[in-house]
């Protein structure tokens, strides 16, 4: 049965965190872009309040710092059929919410961040105990994972990774350099991609686990950013550095073939639409201040000339919003049906990174001068500055277009 | 004769005005942005150059350059850093309205200071047009002039008033016939150390944000009756006009940063390389700039256009409807221009180590600093059926988008 209606979980976590947004989070969010960070005090105390709202397990799934599938990977898998699960659904609604409060914070959120999906989908159960196991009890200390991939010189194309891993002993040495890592620097670990041969491809990508204060893994450069400037973006450094072949992630089997290297790119399509949820929630924000600016400004009892333009651009940056919130949705319900999604989610990012950028800049517009001001109570300068790399990080827009294209244009291979 | 050659002399101007550019904003842009304004000494270079005065009629002590000339030097400052032009020295907007508005004497007793050889390049114009709100019982502004003895007494507060923290005096737009709407205006020269002046916090703004923008309180401020501002003609085909040919001076520098955003892109889709080509190579990259290319070339094509048809003496109509049409196309592009070339770059174009991020937010800011392209749409599709020019819809009132003039 066709049916669009959110749960009453859903709905209550959405209308809890978006309360927290307006009453907590978002008074603080520009001092926060401006200080680059997010108070270890604070998001301690959001951490609580979320889960109290959400319910643990919940929380656990949109803020992922649980060892269990945050999103996808056939969320229930080995669990009794019967009704399927909607954690990925409960996870887009969750991310889209966090989003609309202040998406630097989302990203600022201890936990396993980008770094949870691969060890939850590739690491050896002892790997997912070991690296989950150190979010359970954060009570003293705060603590993120991040992710490793993008390097100065191969972003889209994965496979050009130069960063290089030999095996010495019982050890890898690792000896490279990884740029644009989200929470990079604070994190407790992060998973390194790095090839054994770069001649080889995919085939010869290994991800590890490299943990923090690993001699020879250092942090390089912070980024100062156009937008999300709270969520911190680091360089990461890797001279001679010995890593454990323990910490090979899933083992030495799974790796033997192209197929252990696919595993951990899977991850894309669980975090695309989730990403694609955020954007959402950004464009979502700016949408409704527009729309909310324009009923107070404009909506006059006096016939006005231009208002009937106003309000048509209202309308179409809301439909885009809408399009790409079921895209979103469908993404994510695939997910949730644990079948192939990789198209649905590449849309679902591409769309509403897009659409989000559209309505941010456009919400600019028909506010007019007053939306071009920062003011704690005057937000939408930076979702516009936050919005843009939505359309950029976790594949850019050309990259998920290509994975789109492939899938629907008969014998296509490569670009 | 058709011809999209500019003079040698306007050359040689293009070529000193964009080295003094290139040296002196573009390479400091950064520094700018940081401090929040530009240092003495480029405002003072640039004022030795005549930039600020070279729109304004001789008569009014400007170098008479005409817009054409003005808009090739401008945009040239654009492309050096869009948001130092803005902080630039001279009468700006002031400068436009007093040529439209005021007869010929007073404009050149407004506009002689700043010529001065001493305090010329410090010296800033201000326009008060914009209000926070539309008014919510009559069409018109909420500022109002009401008679006082020989003089007049203002009283509202306005906008996003560039330079309103800067200058001497601000030309300010009052409702002086408060039944007559839109068609009630008047213009008043006001001194900003006048009894009653407030000026207010300035704002910090998403781009643009080494220029002033800011707050101005009226509040019951005396002038006397030369301070108020009439035209031989029509008051409102002034105002109209003053808004068409100052915004071509926005678009000019959207232009150069449209240009910049191109540059930077296109030479970096040289350079970058993916799955073992530059990614230019890519058709969808290749088709991005191929579209960028078409859209910065028609905007200076369609700005130069514009320029001509008022240096040219074209039918003012036509030349309304010239410079709605190129302002509008100038700022769109510069949006999508900016926005093109970070998403391009990839990662590193979301950080500020390279400049395309703050080209985005200035592109956004430019695109309210002069008549909005909506508002421009509404004042060509008004020539181009022939309507008369309803000041309600043409001017940029607070009732459908609030803006502020630079
Ligand atoms: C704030 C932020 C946070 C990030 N967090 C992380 C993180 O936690 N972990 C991590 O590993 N990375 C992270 N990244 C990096 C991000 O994923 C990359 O920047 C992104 O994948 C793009 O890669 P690139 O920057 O190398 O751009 P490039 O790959 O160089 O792309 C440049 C341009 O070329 C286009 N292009 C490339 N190939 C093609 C093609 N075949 N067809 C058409 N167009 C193409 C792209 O669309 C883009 O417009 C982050 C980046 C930012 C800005
Ligand atoms: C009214 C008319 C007048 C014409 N006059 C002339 C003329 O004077 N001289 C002349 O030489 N030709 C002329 N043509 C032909 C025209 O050039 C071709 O129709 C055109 O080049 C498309 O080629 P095609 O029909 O073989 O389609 P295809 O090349 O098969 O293209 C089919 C579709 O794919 C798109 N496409 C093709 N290649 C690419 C690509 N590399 N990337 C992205 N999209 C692509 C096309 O845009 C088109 O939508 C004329 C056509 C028309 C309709």
């Amino acid at each position: 049965m066709i049916d669009f209606q959110l749960t009453d979980k859903q709905r209550q976590l959405k209308d809890a965190l978006e309360g927290l947004g307006r009453h907590v989070v978002r008074p603080q969010s520009l001092a926060w872009d401006r200080d680059h960070t997010v108070s270890e005090a604070f998001l301690r105390q959001f951490m609580g309040m979320a889960r109290a709202f959400a319910g643990e397990g919940s929380a656990e799934r949109f803020l992922g710092t649980g060892e269990e599938p945050g999103a996808g990977h056939g969320a229930d898998r080995g669990a009794p059929r019967g009704k399927p699960s909607q954690a990925n659904r409960t996870a887009a609604v969750g991310a889209e919410a966090l989003a609309w409060c202040d998406a630097a914070l989302l990203l600022a959120m201890p936990g396993p961040g980008l770094g949870g999906p691969p060890v939850r989908s590739t690491g050896t159960p002892e790997q997912r105990q070991r690296f989950f196991g150190i979010f359970k009890d954060m009570s003293q200390e705060l603590r993120w994972g991040a992710y490793g991939l993008t390097e100065p010189g191969a972003g889209s194309d994965v496979a050009a990774i130069r960063t290089t891993c030999v095996k010495d002993g019982d050890a890898w040495v690792l000896n490279g350099r990884k740029c644009y890592i989200t929470n990079g620097a604070r994190a407790a670990w992060t998973v390194i991609f790095a090839t054994v041969d770069h001649r080889l491809g995919r085939a010869g990508h290994r991800a590890f686990v490299v943990e923090k204060g690993t001699p020879g893994f250092s942090v390089g450069k912070i980024e100062d950013k156009m937008g999300l400037r709270a969520s911190e973006t680091a360089e990461l450094v890797l001279e001679d550095c010995r890593v454990p072949e323990a910490n090979l992630l899933g083992g030495a089997d799974a790796h033997a073939s192209k197929e252990g290297f696919m595993t951990a790119m899977k991850t894309f399509d669980t975090t695309r639409p989730l990403v694609g949820a955020m954007a959402c929630g950004i464009g979502r924000a700016a949408y409704e201040h527009a729309r909310y600016f324009v009923r107070e400004r404009y909506l006059l009892s006096r016939p006005i000339p231009r208002y009937a333009a106003l309000a048509e651009r209202l309308a179409r940056v809301g439909r885009r919003l809408e399009a790409a919130r079921a895209l979103v949705h469908h993404a994510v319900y695939l997910a949730d049906l644990e079948q192939q999604n990789a198209k649905e989610a590449s849309m679902a990012k591409a769309y509403a990174g897009q659409a989000a950028v559209h309505a941010c800049t456009e919400a600019i517009d028909l506010c007019g001068a007053h939306g071009t001001l920062a003011g704690s109570d005057q937000l939408l300068e930076k979702w516009f500055r936050d919005i843009k790399v939505f359309d950029i990080f976790e594949g850019t827009g050309n990259i998920q277009r290509v994975v789109i294209a492939k899938r629907i244009v008969s014998g296509l291979k490569a670009f | 004769m058709l011809s999209f050659e500019p003079t040698e002399e306007q050359r040689l101007m293009r070529d000193s005005v964009g080295d003094f550019a290139r040296a002196t904003l573009g390479a400091h842009a950064r520094e700018h942005e940081a401090m929040r304004g530009v240092p003495d000494a480029v405002r003072r270079a640039a004022f030795e150059l005549g930039l600020g005065t070279m729109d304004l009629p001789e008569d009014a002590g400007g170098q008479g350059l005409g817009l054409v000339t003005t808009v090739l030097l401008e945009e040239e400052l654009g492309r050096a850093d869009a948001a130092a032009a803005f902080a630039l020295a001279g009468p700006g907007a002031f400068g436009t309205a007093v040529a439209e508005l005021a007869r010929p004497l007073e404009r050149a007793a407004l506009l002689a200071p700043f010529a001065s050889a001493e305090a010329g390049h410090a010296r800033f114009g201000a326009v008060g047009w914009s209000e926070l709100r539309p008014n919510a019982e009559r069409a018109g502004m909420s500022t109002v002039a009401v008679r006082d003895g020989a003089g007049y007494r203002l009283s509202g507060h306005k906008a996003f008033v560039h330079n309103a923290g800067l200058a001497e005096r601000v030309l300010v737009v009052a409702q002086v016939e408060p039944e007559r709407g839109w068609d009630g205006l008047g213009a008043f020269v006001v001194p900003t150390d006048a009894p009653g002046v407030t000026i207010g916090a300035r704002h910090a703004t998403v781009g643009l944000d080494c220029a002033w923008f800011g707050e101005l309180g009226l509040d019951a401020v005396s002038v006397p009756a030369a301070a108020r501002l009439e035209p031989e003609g029509s008051f409102t085909a002034a105002l109209v006009r003053f808004f068409a040919k100052r915004a071509l001076v926005v678009a000019a520098r959207a232009v150069g940063l449209a240009g910049r955003a191109y540059d930077m892109a296109r030479s970096y889709c040289d350079e970058r390389v993916a799955f073992g080509k530059p990614i230019g190579h890519f058709q969808a990259v290749a088709f991005e700039l191929a579209d960028r290319h078409m859209d910065v070339e028609s905007a200076r094509w369609l700005l130069w256009r514009a320029a001509w048809h008022w240096d040219g003496a074209q039918p003012e109509r036509a030349a309304l409807g010239a410079s709605a049409a190129a302002t509008a196309h100038a700022l769109e592009v510069a949006m999508r221009t900016a926005d093109a070339c970070v998403g391009l770059h990839g990662g590193i174009g979301f950080v500020r180590d390279l400049l395309a991020e703050k080209l985005m937010r200035d592109a956004k800011q430019m695109a309210l600093a002069c008549p909005t392209a909506l508002l421009c749409d509404q004042l060509a599709a008004a020539v181009e059926v022939g309507a008369p020019l309803d000041p309600a819809a043409v001017l940029p009132t607070p009732e459908a988008q609030a803006i502020f003039v630079c």
